[in-house]
């Protein structure tokens, strides 16, 4: 899985740290890092609670685009 | 916050860690009945077991302790670190008494000799508690090394 860049950008554009996003979504900082680094796949849950702190939709944090399309 | 109140990555870990630790427990037991079937025992009946069982209890608690699964994410309002403090407070009073007890300082008198080395568990007690807090405080920055 790969790094989830846009996650990233997205929570440093809202000046959050990781710990910050992690207390707004209920988890520890750790899921929010993994989640991050591509070495955890959320829930569609915790995706959406992502979604809703940060202000975007699904796809704009958690679609990946084929390289070949 | 409840132990059991983990995140969902918490969850999914510990339930990794168990899982494997319960095999783990399973072949070990099976490797010792087979020995036994053998006639090499390496330690009495209740022993062997009760040490196996150990073994896997430790490997279980270690593993969900490193990959930080055995507290959930803490509430909000809670003040950080708030137990590392009294902990360390207690740590100090204890080493305190301890040394004064045990060195048996000449400028203090002391009304009671008790007799039961207890000054030396004191001072042991503190300077176990040093070293546990040591290693927490470091566990907790080698955890936040990748925080951005």
């Amino acid at each position: 899985m790969s790094k989830n860049l846009k996650l990233k950008s997205s929570r440093a554009a809202k000046d959050m740290s990781q710990k910050d996003l992690a207390d707004a979504t209920g988890v520890t900082r750790q899921t929010i890092n993994a989640i991050e680094k591509g070495d955890y796949n959320p829930s569609i849950k915790l995706c959406v609670s992502i979604c809703k702190v940060l202000g975007k939709t699904l796809d704009q944090l958690f679609w990946e685009e084929d390289e070949d399309e | 916050m409840s132990r059991t109140n983990l995140d969902e990555m918490q969850v999914q870990k510990r339930n990794m860690v168990g899982n494997q630790a319960f095999m783990l427990l399973f072949y070990l037991l099976l490797i010792d009945i087979g020995l036994s079937g053998f006639g090499f025992r390496w330690l009495q009946y209740p022993m062997n077991v009760f040490v196996i069982m150990l073994g896997c209890m430790t490997y279980y608690l270690t593993r969900i302790i490193w990959n930080n699964s055995y507290v959930g994410p803490r509430p909000k309002n809670r003040n950080e670190n708030v137990g590392g403090k009294i902990a360390l407070g207690i740590g100090v009073a204890a080493f305190v008494a301890g040394t004064v007890a045990y060195l048996n300082m000449d400028s203090l008198k002391k009304p009671i000799s008790t007799g039961d080395n207890s000054g030396m568990i004191l001072f042991v007690f503190s300077i176990v508690l040093f070293i546990v807090l040591g290693i927490v405080s470091l566990l907790t920055k080698w955890q936040a090394r990748n925080d951005e």
